[in-house]
This record gives structure tokens, sequence and C-alpha cells, in this order.
């Protein structure tokens, strides 16, 4: 097997819900050693979010947490303890990468912002991943996930035609799931120069900056010509002839994107079943789709590709948005439990000994389960 | 970064591809990650085809009648135009490829086989996963946002589905190929074998979608567009429209934000609650919004750390005080369009921006 691009990387992840524990998933992948760091009084939102039931160990059942955290070592350690602080400081000396997406100033606060880890290791790259960017007026605004599809401008340019302007809705939360395929490239662009230079560097990403960025035309468009008007066209697409949904005999839709015009499609579709009408318009060389939705995507392995993989436990996961060498990926490790390498990593990394261990065990300052109540 | 600093890709050199009868949604993509390597200092070299890039000439368009699309997707490259058709444009392609890093290119291309061969490692953009066996089959942004399941989770249950703004297919797959790319040249200057990078834009549009996939494993059921029964709606104000959505602990104080009684009511107190009595919620909460404008909302908001989203449209976002604090539309001094407002790639690098360069001209 060829060395992995981010072999001998190690990353420090205070990634939480997908926007920053994606980037550092996307980095695991690539071969890096990940050490996700969360707290008993904080956990992954994820955690909680994928809640199915109150029996002891939920914290370890969730779905999403484990769709996005496979590949990585996990840590429980209190942020706010002094003890815990200083565990934190020693591991960023033996780390390449750090990774947050937490509210502006939360880390600095502790005394693990930038400034002070850079300290400690100038070849520290520092990945801040914030709603608006570390400068600004907003740069304590709170979003979460659509809020970035109204405030990005995406909203705007879509709808149906004529009508209010609409989101990607929580299920999708489109905004904060563009920002790790971008952000892992940065985070790599910065390992070489690190390599390189031996100076690390602090990347500032703003997650509304990178939704706005995929409107680059029409922002330029509408700078030229403030006459511009951009509406919403429901599926039509400029320069485009014919394109919309169309709904077929068996109540399903499928998608048609057509450079001449295709008169009758809406009675075509609708006297076929759906699976009719695709093969009839492939034929005749028209892009064409069924809508499909999560349980087909799950039934056609074919399509999926190497998007999902199942970990060791059999389980489904995330897997890749490209493959390498025509592949995708092996889980190596399933999603950490809270906690669940937080000894071994301080053993072997930092070269505690079980009396110390132990300290901070019974000090609260490492925990396997959550300190939260109910949530 | 400044003029004086040097950018971190500088000393890598990259070939972009573009043949002839190649889908749009195939060169968005590619071309995006080209510009991204690009504006980071990568020498990008564009081959165009006799005629040029076919998105030279799709919309939106500039008043010059310009692409919008080209001069933002093409920022910082050069560019050189071959025929891949004839022998001579092949050879010459071939020695760039020698002394070359990584060649972007699309699945179709007619020297995509000879392209995966070369010294030069290839990132490949496909619209399909190689399973498919669909190498021919025809493709746009919209069927793969279909086929990737994005399409059935936006807009309401009875209507038809709807995509989203602007190239998301397609940039995604930039944004990726982008990584990718990275990687390899990560592996390449550690001195070790960079593995061939394959991205398809219907894998790409699934794994940002894994959300569906993860609920109906789950539980049998696949999240779907759920419109005007989603706790997260659109409502009008004064001067446009708010996008409002909070999470389950930030319920407490949008109650508090909204200031009507009735929000207290039990109807209300939990997320499965407030779903099942979504008509009634927005009854009570829209009228709040109708005297108020985006900012205003916006501020009254923030202020109790509820995430309520004015919409703001591409041209409103030119003079968002955030965007203009941080300055993240450049000003590109076109030598033939003037000034060009561009947003700049979303990332400072201690506290810099990266300046694009204009958009190659048509060699002629």
């Amino acid at each position: 097997m060829t060395v992995r691009p981010l072999s001998g990387v190690r990353v420090l992840d205070f990634g939480l819900l997908t926007a920053g524990a994606n980037t550092s998933a996307m980095l695991a992948d690539l071969g890096a050693e990940v050490f996700k760091i969360e707290s008993g009084a904080y956990l992954d939102p994820f955690r909680v979010v994928g809640k199915s039931d109150n029996a002891d160990g939920w914290w370890n059942r969730s779905p999403q947490f484990r769709f996005t955290n496979r590949n990585k070592r996990g840590l429980a350690l209190n942020l706010k303890d002094p003890r815990g602080q200083h565990v934190i400081r020693a591991l960023a000396a033996q780390c390449d990468v750090v990774v947050e997406n937490f509210r502006r100033g939360v880390l600095d606060r502790a005394g693990l912002g930038y400034r002070e880890l850079s300290a400690i290791n100038p070849g520290i790259v520092f990945a801040a991943i914030s709603s608006q960017g570390d400068t600004g007026p907003e740069r304590m605004n709170v979003s979460f996930g659509s809020t970035l599809d109204a405030t990005s401008g995406i909203a705007a340019l879509t709808g149906y035609e004529g009508e209010e302007p609409r989101i990607s809705g929580m299920d999708v939360n489109y905004p904060d799931q563009i920002v790790s395929l971008f952000a892992a490239g940065m985070v790599i662009t910065a390992i070489m120069e690190a390599r390189r230079s031996g100076k690390g560097c602090f990347l500032d990403f703003s997650q509304r900056e990178v939704a706005s960025f995929t409107l680059g035309e029409e922002i330029l468009a509408s700078a030229c010509d403030p006459k511009r008007t951009e509406a919403r066209r429901g599926n039509a697409a400029e320069g485009v002839t014919q394109q919309d949904a169309y709904r077929c005999r068996d109540g399903r839709w499928i998608a048609v994107t057509s450079e001449s015009a295709q008169p009758g499609l809406l009675a075509f579709c609708a006297g076929r079943t759906s699976a009719e009408a695709v093969a009839e318009l492939l034929a005749r060389g028209l892009a064409v789709a069924p809508c499909n939705d999560g349980n087909d995507l799950l039934r056609d392995t074919a399509l999926a590709g190497v998007t999902l993989v199942r970990d060791e436990k059999g389980q489904l996961v995330k897997g890749l948005p490209y493959r390498l060498d025509g592949r995708g990926i092996t889980i190596e490790r399933a999603a950490p439990d809270l906690g669940q390498h937080t000894e071994e990593v301080l053993r072997n990394l930092l070269g505690y000994d079980e009396a110390k261990l132990e300290e901070l065990a019974k000090a609260g300052v490492t925990s396997v389960t959550p300190d939260v109540g109910d949530v | 970064m400044g003029a004086t600093d040097l950018l971190p890709l500088q000393r890598f050199s990259v070939i972009e591809v573009n043949d002839r009868d190649i889908p749009q949604c195939l060169r968005l993509a590619t071309s995006l990650a080209g510009k991204i390597a690009a504006d980071l200092g990568a020498d990008v070299l564009k081959i165009e085809p006799p005629g040029g890039d076919p998105v030279r000439r799709a919309p939106p368009f500039l008043p010059h009648g310009e692409s919008a699309l080209f001069q933002f997707l093409n920022t910082s490259k050069r560019s050189l135009v071959l025929d891949l058709a004839s022998d001579a444009g092949r050879v010459t392609l071939g020695k760039l490829l020698d002394a070359a890093d990584a060649v972007l290119f699309e699945e179709p291309a007619s020297v995509a086989a000879e392209l995966r061969i070369k010294h030069a490692t290839p990132i490949e953009i496909a619209a399909f996963p190689v399973e498919m066996k669909a190498t021919t089959r025809p493709a746009s942004e919209f069927t793969i946002l279909a086929l990737g399941g994005l399409l059935h989770m936006v807009g309401e249950p009875e209507r038809k589905p709807l995509k989203l703004g602007g190239h998301q297919a397609s940039y995604a797959a930039g944004l990726t190929a982008f990584t990718g790319l990275a990687a390899a040249l990560a592996a390449r200057e550690a001195g070790r074998t960079a593995s061939a990078v394959r991205i398809s834009l219907a894998e790409v549009m699934q794994w940002v979608n894994w959300k569906a996939a993860s609920g109906a494993d789950a539980t049998g059921v696949s999240p779907g567009r759920e419109g005007k029964r989603s706790e997260f709606q659109i409502v009008p104000c004064r001067d446009g429209y708010v996008a409002i959505v909070y999470t389950v602990t930030q319920w407490p104080a949008v109650r508090t934000l909204i200031g009507d009684p009735r929000l207290d009511d039990r109807k209300f107190t939990t997320r499965a609650d407030r779903r099942r009595n979504v008509t009634e919620l927005y009854e009570v909460i829209r009228p709040w919004f109708a005297d108020k404008t985006r900012l205003e909302v916006q501020a009254l908001a923030q202020a109790r750390g509820v995430p309520f989203g004015p919409i703001f449209s591409p041209a409103e976002l030119l003079e968002t005080e955030q965007y203009v604090a941080r300055s993240f539309f450049a000003e590109v001094a076109h030598p033939r369009l003037g000034t060009l407002r561009l947003p700049q790639l979303p990332v400072q690098w201690n506290g810099q921006s990266f300046a694009p360069r204009p958009a190659p001209e048509l060699p002629t």
C-alpha cells in the first residue's frame, strides 16, 4: 500500500458537528492521526442531536456522530480546568494541525488560541472555522446551518417561480456540508508550507464566505450591472432551453435537462413509470435522472460509489467524496466513545503514568460520561 | 497576500485540460479547482480547444457581453489554445505534462487515457461513479442533484422538488478536486508516489447529502422536503424575507425574542410539539416580523443568540458590512473589461486574502 499523503501528520481536533469535525475527518482519511477533543461538560452536539434513547451510553450511539467521526481517536478533557488546559498545550506541542469551530473567543479564553499554541509550537497550522470569520463587526454572530443559506445569497436564488426564497433546511444544512471540502485542501496547503518553512499559520474560514463564494459569477454580474435582477426561477437555468422535474405515473419525480425544446414532456412522463420515462429519455440522448431519496441511495450501491462504507462494527458511516487510485477507504477505527482514548494517548504521547492519569480522572479533568443532565 | 509574499503554491505547475465536447457541468468543476490553485499561486495553464473554452460564451453575462462565469472561474490562470485532435497538439500537450506536477481533466476527454499515465498526477473529474459504467451518459448539474438526492430535499412535499441556486453540483465537486489536488501535491513534495484522484459529481452530491442516507438507515424513512410543514420556514418582513432557524436549546430565547405569551403554551414545548403544531406556531410568530427590516430582525435576534437569517441577494452582499470589513470582494483590474468585483478565496491566511489576477484572454 502506498504511504498516504498525510501519514505522519497529527491533528488536534476541536471540530464539532459537520463543519469542523468533517474537516478533520477528511484529514484522517488521508492518513493523518486525529485526536478529537471533547469534554464531559461539552459533547459534540451531534452526540445529542442523534439521541434515540435514554439508556446508559446514549451519547455513544448517535448515527450523525458515527458518520462524521470515524477514523479518529477520542479524548475527553475539561478545557475550563487549568489541568485540562495544561494537557492540551502538551498535546499541541506534539501536533501539526489544530481544527476548531467554536464560537470566536472560546479557545482564547481558555488560553488555547492561536497566539498561545503557536508560541509553544511555531509550526502549527491552526484552522479556525466560524460562521462569519475571525474579524469584522459580525464575528460573534451565531448561525446554524440554513442561517447561511439565507445570508450567503443561496436562498435568494432558490424557490418556485416568482415565490418566496427557500433554504436547504435542517436535514441538509447545505452551507455546513461544503466548507470541509475546501478547508481540508487549504489545511494541506498550509501543512506543505509549514514543512518547507517551519512556520505554521492561522487559517480563518468564514462559512458564510464559502457559501457566497459558490455564487461568484452572480456577484460579479450584479457588481457590473446594478440593474441585473436575479429572480427565483424554479428549476430553470440561464442558457438552458428546458429543465425541470416531471411527475411520472408511479408518483415519482424525474429531472430532465434538454438543450432543445421538448414539447409534451409533462404528458409523456405522466403516462409512464419513472423507470420507463428515464430509459426512453436517455435513449433520446437527454440528461435525465430519477429524484432519489435516502432509501434509494442506500439501495443503489453502484450510484453510492465510495460515499458510504461500513465500520468494524458493521455500521454504515460516511465514506469519501473522491477516490485515490480508484479506491475509497477502509474504516480503520469506528467513531470513538466519549473519552475512549484519553488514557492511551496521554500515556503514549505524553508519557503520563497511572498515578497521574488517576489523579486527572478523580479531579474530573478526564471523563468517559457526560456531566450534563438530560439534554 | 501582499505582492511581496510568496504564495503557498507558487512552486507548483498544474495543467488544466478543457477538451471539446465535454458537458458544462464537468468543465465548471475542473475550472473551479484550477482557479483555487491559481489564486494560491500555482502556475495553472489552461488548455483550451480552438475557439476557446465554451464557458467563455456561457451566462451570466457582463454588460459588455463577456461571460461573468468565465471571468470568475479562470482568475490567475494562463491559457493556451491547442487542437487536441491533431498530432501536433497532442505532442505539445505531452511535453507540457512532462514538466507539470498535476493535470486536471474530465473523464470524457479525448486524451483522457494519455493523461492518466503521464508524469503529472492525474486529477480526473467525471459525472458518475466508476461502478455505474456510464462514461457516455448525458449529465447536467440538475440531473446530478436528482441522482444524489439533494433535489428531493427542497420545496413543498406535494409540489415538484427544487434545485438550490447557483452551480452547487459542479462547485462542490470543484472544491473536492482542489482538496484532491492539494493531497497529490503534498504527497509528491514529500517524495511519495501520489495517488491518481477521481472525483464524480454524483458521489460528491451524495456525500454532501449524507444525512438522507444516515436518516434512512437509522429509521427506515428517508428525510425529505417538508416545505410548510418544517419547523424552519421563511417569513416576510418589512423589506424582504427572513429564514427562521434555531436549535432546540435556543427555543427559550426565540420565545423571549418574539415575546408572545401564546408561545408558552405546552403545544410548543418540544421540537416534536412544535412540528405537530407548526401552522399555529407560525400564526403566532409571523406578525412580529411585519414592521421590522431584515437588519432590525438580525440585530434583535443576535442580541439574544438566535440565528435567524435575513435573506440577501447577491447584489446586496456587495454592500454587506461584514464582507466590506473583511475585504471579501477583490477589485480585479482587467485590461479590457475594467474593474471586476469578485469574491476572493473564502479564507484568510495570517489575516491576508489571496488577491485574484484577471482571467486570460483568448490567445490569438
